[in-house]
């Protein structure tokens, strides 16, 4: 029932005014008085500039996130992968640190700098993997995770370095830039964010019964008309532009890429006909809801929203464990 | 012809998995690849399926197997690994209905067929199933149908007459069916063969070899020790041979069995 509501137009309509509803309950939480909100001038600017661009940011990236998540594990078979195992994390984490260690030697605009070496960083990681983890082989795609396990240690074992140069200040940037915030959001970063994740919802639901072959094996994808290797770098490439472009623009949010697409798969199985739009209207829905709480529940102060996603999403994920555990018989 | 090899090897480590392998596979027959564990008959089989890289020259309807795209490829052969691993929840109808990816079909033309297969196969209560949850012999049932249902989109018109032109490669199919069931599985070859298909098979059962199989492939080390019509490859000092055990063929009316001791 839920399957083919979802599949459908109706279905698509439904999800968009669900998650415009989350977004404008979101653009108001945390001012009672909505009224003198839009009519004062302040008021005005911290609507449009400030709220609006981030509330969307936070769609953008969750979405993002989650399906990157879903095409990393469906494309690696392996339902424990994630955006950050093939290193396009670890890699940006580490250009942003380099970046905030520099600044303190060097005089520049270090707020500006920052999204930029991460998304160098990302880049250059990925690129380091696909390198060393060569996908034209058999057991190409293990060679490929074991690849980006080597990156993410290289990388967090020179952010551990770095710590040691780092002021206290710096220090403390480093740590809150890992828990990642939406607070810097603008219109930048959401436009360059939504042009990557229109890319992606242009390309990836055209695959979506070649993603479904590639999940009964590589040797059955293969002999069943899909070019697996081709479809594998098509997909990481597309992963890591997503997720690079995602922790530049808020730093680390663990977990969405990670739960979301299993969210979606117990509530409505693999078939990606069904879980692909699922996924973005879960993955930008709840880190639209993740971002409310965690610039309200503790105001005027905000929580990292990494911290935020992992608090809701465990819970849940938890419990959808023990459901499917019990159907399943594990 | 459906395929022809030529020269095949293959090494892994230094070591020859196989060695200088040549046949020819004929629509219309049944093949049974024959050997010891170890021997490369699955091996074999991957490499017809273009799933491993070998030296040697493989030809598919008479062009290397090499230029075929992997949408051309799926479109003229249809290939059951021994075992299957999936770890995602799909429903057993949508496992069947990935059969009909490679071939331009509408959506209505893909319902009736994977109606069709689910009823020929029996497999109506299992349709809306987690393919995870069935048994053994379930999965392998529902993926041999997946196997089938890609064969039969393998037609083309001749004078008015459907022939089949596909290649049918199953890698252990019985192993895990019920006497039944493995019953069905050969009526179902023996089917695909009269339509035109050429069926490759890899058995255990020698038993079953002879009785399924028009031609036999019998591999030992990588290497192509005989091959040729059942009869004339499967003989006592062969197959003893061969298998390392004591073989008597004994035959009863016009069939012939094997006893081991």
């Amino acid at each position: 029932m839920i399957k083919k509501l979802l599949a459908s137009p109706f279905g698509w309509l439904i999800g968009i005014l669900l998650s415009l509803c989350i977004c404008l309950g979101a653009l108001f939480l945390g001012s009672l008085d909505a009224h003198s909100l839009l009519n004062s001038e302040i008021g005005h600017n911290i609507l449009w500039n400030i709220r609006l661009p981030r509330v969307l940011l936070a769609f953008v990236i969750g979405a993002s996130l989650s399906l990157a998540g879903v095409m990393i594990q469906s494309n690696v078979r392996n339902p424990l992968a994630d955006p950050s195992l093939i290193g396009v994390s670890a890699g940006a984490a580490l250009g942003a640190a380099l970046m905030i260690v520099a600044a303190d030697f060097v005089d520049i605009q270090v707020h500006y700098y920052i999204p930029v070496a991460a998304f160098i960083g990302g880049i250059l990681a990925t690129m380091a993997v696909l390198k060393l983890g060569r996908n034209d082989m058999p057991g190409g795609m293990a060679l490929l995770i074991l690849a980006g396990i080597a990156i993410n240690v290289v990388a967090a074992s020179l952010i551990g370095l770095l710590t040691y140069l780092a002021t206290d200040s710096a220090l403390r940037h480093i740590t809150f830039w890992s828990l990642g915030s939406l607070a810097s959001a603008n219109y930048f970063w959401l436009i360059l964010c939504s042009i990557a994740l229109l890319l992606v919802c242009i390309w990836l639901p055209r695959q979506h019964r070649k993603l479904d072959a590639i999940l009964l094996g590589q040797a059955e994808a293969n002999t069943m008309g899909v070019d697996v290797k081709r479809l594998q770098i098509q997909s990481i490439i597309f992963v890591a532009l997503l997720a690079a472009l995602a922790v530049s623009a808020c730093g680390i949010i663990g977990f969405i890429g990670l739960v979301t697409p299993h969210i979606g798969r117990m509530l409505i199985g693999a078939s990606h006909r069904f879980l692909l739009p699922l996924s973005f209207f879960l993955g930008g829905s709840l880190l639209v809801i993740a971002d409310g709480i965690a610039r309200t529940i503790i105001a005027p102060a905000e929580l990292p929203i990494g911290i935020v996603t992992a608090l809701i999403g465990a819970p849940v994920f938890i419990w959808l464990l023990i459901r499917e555990g019990r159907r399943l018989q594990w | 012809m459906v395929m022809k090899i030529n020269g095949l090897s293959l090494n892994r480590n230094g070591k020859h998995i196989l060695k200088n392998i040549s046949g020819e596979l004929e629509g219309g027959k049944i093949i049974a690849l024959l050997g010891p564990n170890g021997a490369g008959k699955s091996t074999l089989i991957q490499s017809m399926a273009r799933l491993l890289e070998c030296e040697g020259d493989i030809e598919l309807q008479g062009q290397a197997i090499t230029s075929f795209s992997a949408e051309k490829l799926a479109q003229n052969l249809a290939y059951l690994p021994q075992h299957s691993q999936l770890q995602f929840p799909l429903e057993v109808e949508e496992v069947l209905s990935l059969a009909t990816l490679p071939f331009a079909l509408t959506k209505l033309q893909q319902r009736q067929q994977v109606k069709q297969v689910i009823q020929d196969w029996g497999i109506e209560p299992l349709a809306h199933k987690d393919f995870r949850q069935l048994s053994g012999g379930e999965q392998q049932r529902c993926q041999i149908a997946r196997t089938y249902l890609q064969l039969s989109n393998m037609k083309r018109i001749d004078e008015g007459r459907e022939i089949g032109y596909g290649l049918w490669l199953l890698d252990e199919p019985s192993s895990s069916l019920d006497l039944e069931h493995q019953h069905q599985l050969q009526k179902v070859c023996r089917q695909a063969a009269n339509e035109g298909h050429c069926v490759i098979i890899v058995l255990h059962d020698l038993n079953q070899a002879l009785h399924l199989a028009d031609d036999v492939w019998l591999l030992q080390e990588g290497k192509l020790r005989a091959q040729g019509k059942v009869a004339e490859v499967m003989t006592e000092e062969l197959i003893s041979d061969v298998f390392n055990v004591t073989a008597r063929r004994i035959e009863d009316s016009g069939k012939y069995y094997f006893m081991f001791g």
